[in-house]
C-alpha cells in the first residue's frame, strides 16, 4: 500500500518514501490515493482479522456493502452481530432496520450478543410485488436518515437500482448490508465491499471480492477471535 | 351540506315568531347604543354575490359556503345571508390588513378566484352592509352618525321586501330608504307591520341584530369528477392535489392534523374502490400527504378507469407544532424532527400496516415464548435505550441460535439419527427444556446443535415422549 509510488527511483530530485516532503504533497486534498477511503469513519467489525482487511478497519459507516454467503446460515449475521451490538448500544443510536429476514429473527439471542431490541426494525415485505419492495424499502430506510443500518435479504438487485440504494446510504450517512445468493457474486455491483463467506469449522472463510480502497483476498476467521464477546453470544 | 348549525334561537323557523316580540333578549349588543368609542364599535363588511342563486329554499349555495370559507382568514365572526350575501365583522381585523383599503383589496382577490362580479360594502350594522352592497361597489360608511345620510337615497328594493310592500310604498311616493325613515313610526308600523319597522332600527342601528355565526363544516369531505377516465395513476395523483391542498387548507385553519385519510375512487359500474391512509402521527403537511397517499394508491389494483374521487378526512386532531430542524438530513447531528416517524408512516403506506414490528423480551426459558413482536414507536430510535430494554437474558452459559424458523420443522430420521438435506453431526451436550403447563403449551423437548453438509450450525429437539421425533427449530446464522 505505501510502496505504490511508480518510477521513483528515475525522478532527477530524489524523492524517498520517507521524505516528509512527500507527505506533505499527498496530503494536498485534490491528490487521491487508491487508500483514501481509509479516511472514511467506520464501525469496527468487533474481529481483528477483519478489521485488519477492511478498509479503514472496520464496516463503513455509511454505503451499501454485500455479503455472500455459500447458504444461508452460514455465519453472515454472526459476523456483523458484534458490529450491530456496538451500533444499536450507543446513545445517540438510531433504528437498525431488518427489511425481508428470511426466518424470525430470535429475540433473546440477539439481546443476549448485546443488540438493543428497542432500536431493532423489521419490515416484512408483502408477498405480492416483493421483488421490488424489498430494495424499495431498503432505499427509503437508508435515505431517510433516521436509521444507522439496514440489512436486507434479497435474491433480486439489479445494478442499477443498487446503485440508487448505494446513494440513499451515503445521503442518510447510514450502513446498507444486502445479503444476497452465492449465484450473484458474479454480478457487478456498486456495493463498497462485497464479501463471500464459506463455512470452516469453529469459524469462517472471508473472501473479499471487492474491497474499495482495500485489499482483496481471502483468510480464515475464527468466532474464537472476537474481541469482548458478551457472555451469552453465540 | 346543511345549512350552518344554529342555536334554536337564532333558528330560521323561529325567525317569525322573534319578529312579531319585539321584547326580547339582546344577544349582541349594539355597541353604539352604549355610546362607546367609534373605534369599537362593529364594522360590517357585506359581500353580495350578482351570480348567485337559491337551487332550493332553504339551501346555502356551494359557491357562497366556499366563500365563508375561505373568508375565515379575514375574520372570527362570520354569517350567512342565504342565497347571494355574506358578512363579516372586520373592526379587529382591519389592522392586520393595513385598514380598509387593504382589506377590500385583499377580500375582493380572495372572490375573484371563486367568482366574478362581487361587490362589497362597509356599514356599521350588518343590514345596511348587504343593503349597500346590493345597491354599488363603493358604499362605505365607518361611523353610526353617517349612516342615516348614506343610506337615504338607498332604494327600497335593496332591503328584499316582498314586492307588493315596495309597489305600495311606490304609491306612497316612499322609494327610497330615506323616504321611509322620515314616515311618523307609529303609523308606518300600523300599516307595513311591525316586523318592517323592526327592520329599519336594524338598519340604523336601533335596534340589536343578533346572527348566527357561520360554523365550517367538522370533517374534510370533497368530491371531485374527472374530466377524463383514466387508470394512470400519476394523473390520479394529479387530479387529487386539489382535494389535498383544500385538505391542507382545512388542517391550517384549525391548527390540526389528521390520522386517516380516506380515498375513494368512483367507476362507471363496478363498486368505488377504497382506499384509507392511517398514520402514526397527526398530520398537516399537504406534501407529504401527497406522498403517502401516493405510495398507498400504488399498492390498489382498478378494476376500471376512475371517474370521480373523492377525498375523506378522520376528525381533525391538534398536533403538536414543533420548528423544523436546523441541518438538513446527513448533515453533521442533522437528523431531521421526525425523520424516522417520516419513515415509519412511508414505509407502512406502501407495505401495509401491519409490515413493521419490533421485537421484545418475554421472561420465558421456552424459544417459541421467549419472545414477542410489539409495534414501533417513533421515537423509540432517537430515545437512548432505558436500562431495562438493555437486560441480557441468560440460558445458564448455553447459545441460542440467531434464526428461528416459524414453526418447528418435523426431521426425517435414519436409524434413530435426525437428517436435513443429508447427515447432521451432533455436537456438544443436550440442553432440556420442559414445562409450560401454565399456559396448557407444555413441551418436553432435548435441544441437540448439529452440523449439516453445508457447515451450517442447526438448533434440533427431539421430543422426550414416544415417538421421539426431531424437529428443526433454529439457524446459528
Amino acid at each position: 500500500m505505501t510502496a505504490d509510488l511508480p518510477g521513483n527511483g528515475a525522478a532527477p530530485a530524489r524523492l524517498s518514501l520517507a521524505d516528509p516532503r512527500l507527505e506533505s504533497l499527498l496530503a494536498h486534498p485534490s491528490i487521491w490515493r487508491a487508500g483514501s477511503a481509509v479516511r472514511a469513519p467506520v464501525w469496527p467489525s468487533g474481529f481483528a482479522r477483519l478489521d485488519e482487511c477492511l478498509p479503514g478497519g472496520g464496516w463503513p459507516r455509511s454505503g451499501l456493502i454485500e455479503i455472500i454467503p455459500a447458504r444461508f446460515g452460514q455465519g453472515e449475521l454472526r459476523l456483523l452481530l458484534p458490529a450491530l451490538a456496538a451500533i444499536t448500544a450507543r446513545d445517540e443510536a438510531r433504528w437498525c432496520a431488518w427489511v425481508a429476514p428470511p426466518l424470525q429473527p430470535f429475540a433473546p439471542a440477539l439481546a443476549a450478543a448485546g443488540v438493543v431490541l428497542t432500536k431493532l426494525l423489521l419490515v416484512r415485505a408483502p408477498q405480492r410485488g416483493r421483488r421490488s419492495s424489498v430494495l424499495w424499502a431498503c432505499e427509503q430506510a437508508l435515505g431517510s436518515g433516521a436509521c444507522d443500518s439496514v440489512l436486507a435479504w434479497t435474491r433480486h438487485a439489479p445494478a442499477r437500482q443498487l446503485r440508487r440504494v448505494h446513494l440513499a446510504a451515503q445521503r442518510g450517512n447510514a450502513l446498507g448490508v444486502l445479503f444476497r445468493a452465492r449465484e450473484s457474486a458474479r454480478e457487478a455491483s456498486p456495493a463498497m465491499l462485497r464479501i463471500v463467506l464459506e463455512s470452516r469449522a469453529g469459524g469462517v472463510r472471508v473472501t473479499l471480492l471487492k474491497s474499495r480502497g482495500g485489499v482483496r483476498g481471502a483468510f480464515d476467521l475464527s468466532w474464537a477471535s472476537q474481541r469482548n464477546r458478551p457472555s451469552g453470544s453465540p | 351540506m346543511s345549512a350552518p348549525r344554529t342555536l334554536d334561537l337564532f333558528a330560521p323557523a323561529a325567525l317569525p315568531a322573534r319578529r312579531t316580540s319585539p321584547a326580547r333578549a339582546v344577544v349582541v349588543p349594539q355597541t353604539t347604543q352604549r355610546g362607546a368609542r367609534a373605534s369599537d364599535a362593529p364594522l360590517w363588511l357585506g359581500i353580495h354575490v350578482a351570480a348567485l342563486v337559491a337551487e332550493a329554499a332553504g339551501t346555502v349555495p356551494q359557491t357562497l359556503q366556499a366563500l365563508a370559507r375561505r373568508a375565515q382568514r379575514f375574520s372570527p365572526r362570520i354569517t350567512l345571508a342565504p342565497p347571494d350575501g355574506l358578512l363579516l365583522e372586520v373592526r379587529s381585523s382591519l389592522h392586520l390588513f393595513g385598514g380598509l383599503e387593504g382589506l377590500r383589496r385583499a377580500m375582493a382577490e380572495e372572490c375573484a378566484q371563486l367568482t366574478p362580479a362581487v361587490s362589497l360594502a362597509f356599514a356599521p350594522t350588518p343590514l345596511a352592509a348587504l343593503a349597500g352592497a346590493r345597491t354599488s361597489g363603493s358604499f362605505v360608511v365607518l361611523t353610526a352618525a353617517q349612516l342615516t345620510g348614506s343610506l337615504a337615497p338607498v332604494p327600497l328594493t335593496a332591503l328584499r321586501w316582498p314586492p307588493e310592500l315596495i309597489a305600495r310604498l311606490a304609491c306612497l311616493g316612499v322609494r327610497t330608504i330615506g323616504q321611509a325613515l322620515r314616515l311618523p313610526r307609529a303609523g308606518f308600523a300600523q300599516r307595513f307591520g311591525a316586523a318592517r319597522l323592526a327592520d329599519l332600527d336594524r338598519l340604523m342601528g336601533r335596534a340589536s341584530d343578533p346572527r348566527a355565526c357561520y360554523e365550517p363544516p367538522a370533517r374534510f369531505r370533497r368530491r371531485r369528477e374527472l374530466s377524463y377516465e383514466s387508470t394512470n395513476l400519476t394523473l390520479l395523483e394529479a387530479a387529487l392535489r386539489p382535494l389535498l391542498e383544500a385538505l391542507g387548507r382545512f388542517l391550517a385553519a384549525r391548527q390540526c392534523g389528521v390520522l386517516a385519510l380516506e380515498c375513494r375512487l368512483w367507476h362507471r359500474n363496478a363498486p368505488p374502490t377504497g382506499c384509507v391512509l392511517r398514520l402514526g402521527a397527526p398530520l398537516a403537511d399537504t406534501q407529504r400527504l401527497a406522498q403517502l397517499l401516493g405510495e398507498r394508491l400504488r399498492t390498489l389494483r382498478l378494476p376500471e378507469p376512475v371517474r370521480a374521487c373523492e377525498l375523506r378526512a378522520g376528525v381533525p386532531v391538534s398536533r403538536v407544532l414543533h420548528s423544523a430542524g436546523l441541518w438538513q438530513p446527513g448533515e453533521q447531528g442533522g437528523l431531521a424532527a421526525g425523520s424516522d416517524l417520516d419513515l415509519l408512516e412511508r414505509l407502512r403506506a406502501r407495505l401495509g400496516a401491519e409490515a413493521l414490528e419490533t421485537l421484545a423480551l418475554v421472561p420465558d426459558h421456552r424459544p417459541e415464548a421467549a419472545w414477542r413482536v410489539v409495534a414501533p414507536q417513533a421515537d423509540a430510535s432517537t430515545r437512548p435505550a432505558r436500562q431495562a430494554e438493555r437486560t441480557v437474558p441468560l440460558f445458564g452459559g448455553a447459545v441460542r441460535p440467531l434464526w428461528l424458523l416459524p414453526a418447528p420443522r418435523l426431521l426425517r430420521q435414519r436409524g434413530g439419527l435426525p437428517r436435513y438435506r443429508g447427515a447432521l453431526r451432533l455436537e456438544g451436550e443436550p440442553e432440556r427444556i420442559e414445562t409450560g403447563w401454565w399456559d396448557g403449551r407444555d413441551i418436553a423437548r432435548d435441544y441437540y446443535s448439529a452440523c449439516d453438509v453445508y457447515g451450517r450450525r442447526l438448533w434440533l429437539f427431539r421430543e422426550r415422549e414416544p415417538p421421539h421425533r426431531w424437529f428443526l427449530q433454529g439457524v446459528y446464522g
